[in-house]
């Protein structure tokens, strides 16, 4: 579903030129739930970022889907982005003035899906999540861990082939970031692809392959689970 | 997807309502400010435009030069209607018209009414229907009169008027041939109640000055067949005068042209023999008040949307990564703005209807929002929309612009750049401010110095009457029973009131006067008695005119200081003046006083005795006594021995306050204008210190970790602001000095512009904008440092 080859971004200041991404490739499969992990500034949330295609390598590929979308403009991204891709952030990310259903619908109205067919799926996806009876609450009168279930169904309404996590349970307690996780991975069997950005030894078990990174480059593959091709 | 804009949109209003205020409150006073003035503009520009025929009505300008220097004015001479009629087939039809103010009378009913004589014509060139009556025959009946709705329900009430008889100063009788509508308050033909033929003319002052081709009596209104070229009608008719007189032997140089009604109001004031200008100098000047404080409130607007960045910036983020375009953020944000100017704009149209009267007050107009038409609907809509998107723009291409990845991962940092729009903005807002306050300081000063100015004659106590037929027999024993009872303490006829300049002449010689001093014009006013007396004039030499005590004062003269200077008479007195063949002696040498504008030196000045032509009595009330027991006693007097004529009077210094107020007006509308400006300008600059001490929220609180007192934080903050205020003023000061300059030249009599002004305001500015700015720098200052490095 995704290869890279050898990656590069930079990101320069006046003087400084920092190497964020180095040459970096690898490929993930349809279904596939990957962990990537690293110490800070090692480039993981770059990658994220550009597999995520909200930002544009400096080189190399990047093939999603069997497109080369390295230097899709920005406008080409975002259509291909909403249509194909949930976000999931360490911070929940949602919007403050909008209720738990507004923010779940809004990837929804970006797409064009209408306002009856709308409603059924986003109720579908908060019912999934257990969060239904909170639909009409707003973002600051939920915990945490409601927030992130708000945020991971904001991800999946569209029904996006990938998923990707930026370190999703970097903000919950333990048994709020374990909900997070079995959410994950329940999507995950499903079919839905996921690269999740973690510090955490004990979410990254969750997945089938962790890419370790460091100074921009893969470091090493543990895989830890067999995955079968879908 | 608008639904959910404007769910935001309303939401986030209400989570900020001190922003949403500001916001609010800024348009909502700027765009009130400028529909008032557009209320203005609009009036203005509409002035006699709404006649059914007005692309086709002119008046007529006579164009000639003296001593070189080029003359143009609105009067013709009699002659001219039936030659433009007869030469030019161009002319559908044309009016002499005269301003006329007649007592009218009807039964016990006397109202002194203002009117016009004028041609039978008139009602067609201009298009007015008649209420009753048949408009196309009422003026060519010889013994007829046209009155207008308002004075027929003055005098008959609710009955028919129709046919009725109207008694003409207490001489001739006309008969109602027709009713009018009332001339509209933007007509020049507004206070013109009634129309009366022109055989009235011939009728009560003879056909001597209707036949002369010398004497500019009349206004001549032309209606001109359509489709006609201007330019080339111009060039055909302008000789006219000439021509009809080439067969005398000094034929008349006088050229005519043709002034389009839509020009009336606009330009009509004449310089170097050309109208340039005029009423459009005030329409001008009040559309870039307008237009500069919408502009203040939209950058206001924008600084404030900008300021509250830093919340916004996550949704963008969030919208952008769940797939909103940047068009779409676009609209949204515009979609924002309209609806806060809607907002804005129907509070601004409630603060403008509920300041219209007191604005009406102001500038002596009737203006009104006129509901019922579609066009002011779609013209608010419209200017509300337009106020939206560009108060909407720059925020919305600004905020629209962020990076999803930057936002929502490392939190908002705002740019520092060295070029900073915003500030950009902000100056410009405080150099508006700035220039408008120094002008109003200006202009009020010179209001001011101009009505300290010493008259040269008691103005206070002294009041006029209109010198009527009745009057003119009476007045010896009127005269003799107010001084009798003590309620004037003397009392003098002249030809103008004392305060007003109705006449001048020239043609005098004297000993020692040269050819060219024939053309030396003088100020002309008349006395019996009492003149200085009666007005307070200083007498600097010689005596009084006294046509009771001497009987040749018939022909005396007293002169002022500067008609004594101008003719270079070394004795004065008893000095022999010659008018062609009448001749006259000075008895007496007064002190310059101001009776023309208080802006202009004084002129030399002749007063007569009675050989000359009388217009008012005036009289200097007896201060003893209380000013409305003296009047009702006067009005008991005047009932006795003048009862054909209402008792209707005049304070001279009430007239002469009038000479102020067109200066007064504009003094009143720039202190209130220059208020509002500094006022929104202040809610930007507020803005402006919010957005800062946000994007430096990191850098206090590291500076107060490290140990820097408040104090020097909230200075630190605040000085960058009165800076930009500096900058402000910078640009707004010779921009200020040089417009306030040329306005003084229109005033002879003028303040020079002072360097102090110029420092107070500055200073003030300064002083203002620190208590805006020190109150969200101390706020910052005294936050706690944790709470803004935790963030991070």
């Amino acid at each position: 579903m995704i290869t890279i080859t050898d990656l590069e971004k930079y990101y320069a200041t006046e003087e400084v030129r920092t190497i964020a991404l180095n040459k970096l490739s690898f490929k993930v499969k349809e279904g596939e739930f990957v962990a990537v992990m690293g110490p800070s500034g090692c480039g993981k949330s770059t990658l994220l970022n550009i597999l995520g295609l909200l930002d544009d390598p400096d080189g190399g590929s990047f093939v999603f889907n069997g497109i080369e979308v390295a230097g899709f403009n920005e406008r080409k991204r975002a259509d291909l982005r909403k249509h194909n891709i949930g976000f999931v952030f360490q911070s929940f990310n949602l919007i403050d003035e909008l209720t738990v259903f507004e923010n779940v619908e809004l990837p929804l109205i970006y797409t064009g899906v209408k306002p009856a067919e709308r409603k059924v799926r986003v109720d579908a996806v908060l019912e999934k999540m257990q969060i239904m009876h909170r639909r009409k609450h707003f973002p600051q009168q939920l915990s945490g861990g409601q927030q992130q279930r708000v945020a991971v169904a904001r991800a999946v309404v569209n029904n996006p082939k990938l998923i990707l996590a930026d370190e999703p349970t970097g903000n919950l307690d333990s048994s709020n970031g374990n909900e997070v996780m079995d959410l994950l991975t329940e999507l995950n069997e499903a079919g839905t692809t996921i690269i999740m950005v973690t510090h955490s030894e004990h979410d990254a078990k969750y997945s089938h392959r962790i890419i370790r990174m460091l100074d921009g480059q893969k470091v090493t593959e543990n895989v830890l689970a067999e995955f079968k091709s879908v | 997807m608008i639904r959910n804009y404007f769910k935001i949109a309303w939401r986030s209003l209400f989570a900020d309502k001190k922003y949403a205020f500001m916001n609010i409150a800024g348009l909502a006073v700027g765009m009130a400010a400028a529909v008032l003035i557009a209320l203005w503009i609009v009036d203005e520009l509409s002035f006699d435009r709404s006649y059914s025929t007005t692309d086709r009505l002119y008046q007529v300008y006579s164009k000639d030069s003296f001593d070189g220097k080029s003359n143009i004015w609105g009067r013709t001479p009699g002659p001219l209607v039936s030659a433009l009629k007869s030469d030019f087939p161009e002319v559908e039809d044309a009016v002499r018209f005269a301003e006329d103010t007649e007592l009218l009378s009807v039964g016990d009913k006397r109202l002194n009414t203002k009117g016009a004589i004028t041609d039978s014509g008139f009602l067609k060139v201009f298009g007015v229907a008649s209420i009753s009556g048949n408009a196309a025959t009422a003026l060519t009946n010889p013994s007829g009169i046209v009155i207008t709705q308002s004075l027929s329900k003055k005098i008959f009430g609710n009955t028919d008027a129709l046919g009725k008889t109207i008694r003409i100063n207490n001489k001739f009788d006309r008969e109602i041939t027709a009713i009018i509508p009332d001339f509209p308050s933007n007509s020049r033909f507004h206070k013109t109640e009634f129309l009366l033929p022109f055989e009235y003319w011939l009728q009560a002052w003879g056909s001597g000055m209707t036949e002369s081709w010398t004497a500019n009596n009349f206004i001549t209104y032309v209606l001109l067949k359509p489709n006609m070229d201007l330019e080339m009608l111009n060039n055909k008719i302008q000789n006219t005068i000439r021509s009809h007189t080439s067969s005398s032997s000094d034929p008349v140089q006088t050229q005519i042209m043709l002034h389009p009604a839509s020009k009336w109001r606009l330009y009509s004031k004449s310089e170097n023999g050309q109208l340039i200008g005029g009423e459009i100098t005030n329409v001008w000047r009040m559309g870039r008040i307008a237009i500069f404080i919408l502009l203040i409130a939209c950058i206001n607007f924008m600084n404030l949307s900008t300021a509250r960045s830093g919340k916004r910036a996550k949704e963008v983020g969030i919208r952008k990564v769940v797939g909103g375009s940047r068009k779409s953020l676009v609209f949204q944000f515009l979609g924002e703005s309209v609806l806060l100017s809607f907002i804005s704009g129907a509070i601004a149209f409630a603060l403008a209807f509920i300041f219209l009267p007191s604005f009406n007050l102001l500038v002596g107009k009737s203006l009104y929002f006129s509901y019922d038409n579609p066009s002011f609907w779609l013209i608010a809509f419209s200017f509300i929309l337009l106020t939206g998107l560009l108060a909407g723009s720059y925020p919305a291409f600004f905020l629209s612009s962020f990076k999803p990845i930057k936002v929502l991962k490392s939190g908002f940092k705002l740019s520092k750049n060295a070029f900073n729009p915003r500030k950009l903005l902000v100056v410009s807002q405080f150099a508006i401010a700035i220039l408008l306050i120094i002008c109003t300081v200006i202009i009020k000063q010179q209001t001011l110095f101009a009505k300290e100015r010493d008259l040269g004659f008691d103005e206070n106590n002294l009041l006029y009457v209109t010198l009527n037929d009745e009057l003119k027999g009476n007045y010896e024993i009127i005269k003799k029973e107010l001084i009798a009872k003590n309620l004037a303490t003397s009392v003098t006829k002249t030809l103008s009131p004392i305060s007003k300049i109705q006449s001048d002449r020239w043609g005098f010689s004297w000993e020692g006067s040269s050819e060219s001093d024939k053309k030396q014009d003088f100020i002309y006013l008349s006395s019996d008695a009492d003149f200085i007396k009666t007005s307070g004039v200083k007498l600097v030499d010689g005596r009084d005119i006294d046509i009771y005590n001497y009987k040749s004062d018939s022909t005396a003269l007293l002169l002022n200081e500067k008609a004594v200077k101008v003719m270079g008479l070394k004795n004065p007195i008893g000095a022999i003046i010659r008018d062609d063949d009448k001749q006259m002696h000075v008895v007496g040498v007064v002190k310059d006083f101001i009776m023309g504008s208080p802006y202009e030196p004084v002129q030399p000045l002749m007063i007569e005795g009675p050989s000359a032509w009388f217009g008012y009595v005036n009289m200097r009330l007896n201060p003893l006594n209380a000013t409305a027991d003296n009047l009702k006693q006067i009005e008991a007097i005047f009932k006795e021995h003048n009862p054909l004529f209402p008792f209707e009077y005049s304070f001279t210094d009430q007239q002469y306050e009038l000479k102020f107020k067109g200066e007064q007006t504009m003094g009143a509308l720039a202190s209130i204008f220059s208020g509002l400006t500094i006022f929104i300008a202040c809610l930007g600059l507020f803005a402006l210190a919010a957005y800062t001490t946000e994007t430096r929220r990191k850098e206090i609180g590291i500076r107060k970790v490290l140990g820097a007192p408040v104090l020097l934080i909230a200075t630190l903050l605040s000085k960058d602001f009165l800076k930009l205020v500096g900058i402000a003023f910078v640009i707004a000061a010779p921009i200020a000095y040089f417009v306030m300059n040329n306005w003084l030249e229109n005033y002879q009599y003028r303040i020079s512009i002072e360097w102090w002004v110029f420092a107070v305001v500055g200073l003030s500015a300064i002083l203002i904008a620190l208590i805006t700015v020190s109150f969200q720098a101390i706020k910052a200052a005294i936050a706690n440092p944790v709470k803004s490095l935790r963030t991070e």
